[in-house]
């Protein structure tokens, strides 16, 4: 059986329908009433206004034949004319009793049905009636209520027979949507609620359906991702730390080295791990609560700064182009950890006598912050994967580092709505960060 | 010293326990907030090391509560692995210094020393002196044996640090957060290369170094013997 909830909709639709239907028939009913009974009531008025005039110009006389000859034309009404000792003179109604204006007759001429009838007194004593039977007015409210019954039933079918329609489809629809939720429960991650194409409510909730599905999916796939990077790339260093505390354990001599080793060996896995950790809470987007106004072109002034002794050192030079202040809106602890990465991977991987530039200026509205150097750069193929988690270049692969630094890069720069992209500065590598318009 | 240890792995903290005891320090060592929480209120530390993951009672809340009912004892907060916002909490709460677990003992027991003789927190001096070593703080000139010594921004901190935590080692990570407000690692060598430019001005020349390395520590800037 299909949906409870359609049916329900569709029984309550119909109700009101049905009653409205029933409204409706009383207040037509009510109304054509009115309208008859006023329309019989004009009738009887100009017919005794008639005979009031045909007395003043033919006198007794003239109303009396007047009212004979209605008397036998069929469907006219019925009138009557009492002298001034109350005697029937002419017409059907000539015996009856009443006062002058409107009164009900419960007597009517013909077998005692009701009469409504009208009196109005003649010069000289005379009485004239003018009635008509009630019963036509209600024999009209039957067929009224007759067509309103033929209404009502007709809504109540069509009611009826549309609510199961429309709720078999609802619930058909409804059912599709769970029946996926219970596809993806049971594991199957890539089933997605069919769409119609009728950009209804219920075809946009499918689509907002998926689209929430499909995010989740992205989710895993990069978590996914993730734990089988931290598998391969953890297992060389792991694997290392084992070999140096066997061969400390095997060989006294060497111990103090050999824990050394394993010590140097462990705090680079936990610089991994400390990375993940935080590109991971970054990603959470929780920081964002933080956000201050920060200068980018004093941030550059203290990196660079800070790494132009070892630059120095490296026989490369470090330079800095900045038109201060540049404000954006951000986390200062984070920019500074992300400008720290690229200059560091600019120190690393330009080589010798580099010469690398840093960059905070405005173009336009939008800030941007660059690193720039003249190296043997990187291969357009390589360059999106760098920002990958571990991805490192296959000349890289010997020098330290965790292959984290750019993926914390990428992070921070979507934290703060900045595009993040590798550029070739012919010769060398160029990575910009483009914040968005300073509003 | 006196020192209070409050943290929930026990195996941890006896190794803290018994490396600081030889180091010469007294310390009680709670394993639950509440005995942690019972112990900082009543006896007189020195400092308190505070973990800031606790069952029952969290490490944060023991934190506001000393610090709400009047106890200034230093509190060095012990905070996990990449929770960048543990830093700000922390201080915030009332930490005097916060470290990163799993840390270096060398830089916990640098850190102990920094805090436990702490000059008071307006420190008033405006001259830092060691031997023949004198900083201006008002001036911002450095001397040695009555020389003038031509120093960079940032080597000026760096031997301010030194001087102000005289006779003490100082790790490369106090110098990175406290010179250069980085509180995070960075993989190039920055303190090594500003610290050798810095004893290269300070030291070169003259017969007694007063810049010391201590190895798989930091450094030290001590009076000769």
């Amino acid at each position: 059986m299909f949906g409870a909830t359609g049916l329900r909709v569709a029984a309550l639709y119909t109700t009101l329908f049905a009653l409205s239907v029933v409204a409706l028939g009383i207040v037509t009913l009510f109304s054509i009433r009115q309208a008859l009974s006023e329309q019989f009531d004009a009738r009887i008025r100009s017919e005794s206004a008639a005979l009031v005039q045909e007395y003043r110009s033919e006198g007794v006389h003239g109303v009396i034949d007047a009212i004979r000859e209605h008397d036998s034309t069929p469907g006219a009404l019925d009138f009557g004319l009492q002298g001034p000792d109350g005697r029937p003179l002419a017409g059907r109604l000539g015996a009856a009793r009443t006062a002058a204006g409107w009164s009900l007759q419960h007597d009517g001429p013909r077998s005692g049905e009701a009469i409504r009838m009208f009196s109005v007194a003649l010069p000289n004593g005379y009485k004239l009636m003018v009635g008509d039977e009630e019963e036509r007015v209600e024999a009209l409210d039957g067929a009224v209520v007759r067509g309103f019954g033929v209404a009502l039933a007709g809504v109540v079918i069509l009611g009826v027979a549309g609510g199961y329609a429309l709720s078999r489809d609802v619930h058909r629809r409804l059912a599709a949507i769970s029946g996926t939720a219970e596809a993806i429960i049971d594991g199957d991650l890539a089933r997605r609620v069919p769409v119609r194409g009728s950009d209804d409510d219920l075809d946009r909730l499918a689509l907002t359906f998926n689209r929430m599905l499909d995010r989740i999916a992205g989710l895993m796939e990069s978590l996914r991702q993730v734990s089988s990077d931290v598998a391969h790339d953890l297992r060389t260093p792991l694997t290392r730390l084992r070999q140096r505390l066997e061969a400390g354990l095997a060989d006294p001599r060497d111990r103090g080295a050999a824990l050394e080793g394993a010590l140097s060996d462990l705090d680079s896995i936990l610089d991994t791990f400390a990375a993940l950790l935080r590109i991971a809470q970054i990603e959470s987007g929780a920081r964002r609560a933080a956000f201050r106004p920060c200068d980018l072109a004093a941030l550059a002034l203290t990196v660079t700064e800070a790494f132009a002794p070892s630059a120095e050192d490296n026989h490369q030079s470090l330079g800095l182009i900045a038109e201060g202040p540049v404000w954006v809106d951000g986390d200062a602890e984070l920019l500074t950890q992300m400008l720290v990465n690229l200059v560091e991977n600019a120190l690393r991987h330009a080589g010798p006598r580099a010469r690398i530039t840093v960059t905070a200026v405005r173009l336009g509205r939008a800030p941007v912050l660059s690193v720039k150097d003249d190296g043997p750069g990187v291969p357009e193929a390589d360059r999106e994967r760098l920002f990958d988690r571990f991805y490192r270049l296959e000349r890289s692969r010997s020098t330290p580092g965790s292959g984290l630094g750019l993926a914390l890069v990428a992070a921070v720069a979507k934290l703060h709505g900045a595009e993040v992209a590798l550029l070739s500065a012919e010769p060398g590598l160029e990575a910009r960060v483009s914040f968005p318009e300073a509003a | 010293m006196k020192l209070l240890i409050v943290e929930d792995d026990r195996e941890a903290a006896s190794y803290l326990k018994r490396a600081l005891s030889e180091a010469g320090h007294a310390v009680d060592y709670a394993a639950a907030g509440r005995d942690g929480l019972m112990l900082a209120a009543a006896e007189p530390y020195d400092v308190i090391i505070l973990d800031r993951m606790l069952p029952e009672i969290d490490g944060l809340a023991i934190l506001r509560t000393i610090r709400a009912s009047g106890v200034k004892t230093p509190v060095l907060l012990l905070t996990a692995l990449g929770g960048i916002d543990d830093r700000v909490e922390g201080l915030e709460a009332g930490a005097d210094d916060y470290l990163v677990k799993p840390f270096a003992f060398a830089e916990l027991q640098a850190r102990v020393n920094a805090l436990a003789r702490r000059p008071p927190t307006q420190d008033l001096r405006v001259e830092l002196v060691v031997a023949d070593l004198k900083l201006d703080l008002l001036k911002r000139t450095v001397t040695r044996a009555g020389r003038r010594i031509e120093l960079q921004p940032r080597e000026f901190q760096i031997l301010e640090y030194l001087l102000r935590h005289a006779g003490r080692v100082v790790t490369r990570t106090m110098l990175l957060e406290s010179v250069w407000d980085f509180h995070f690692d960075p993989k190039t060598n920055i303190v090594e290369t500003h610290m050798s430019r810095l004893r290269g001005k300070v030291d070169r020349g003259h017969g007694r170094e007063l810049i010391h390395t201590v190895r798989g520590a930091g450094y030290v800037l001590r009076e000769p013997d």
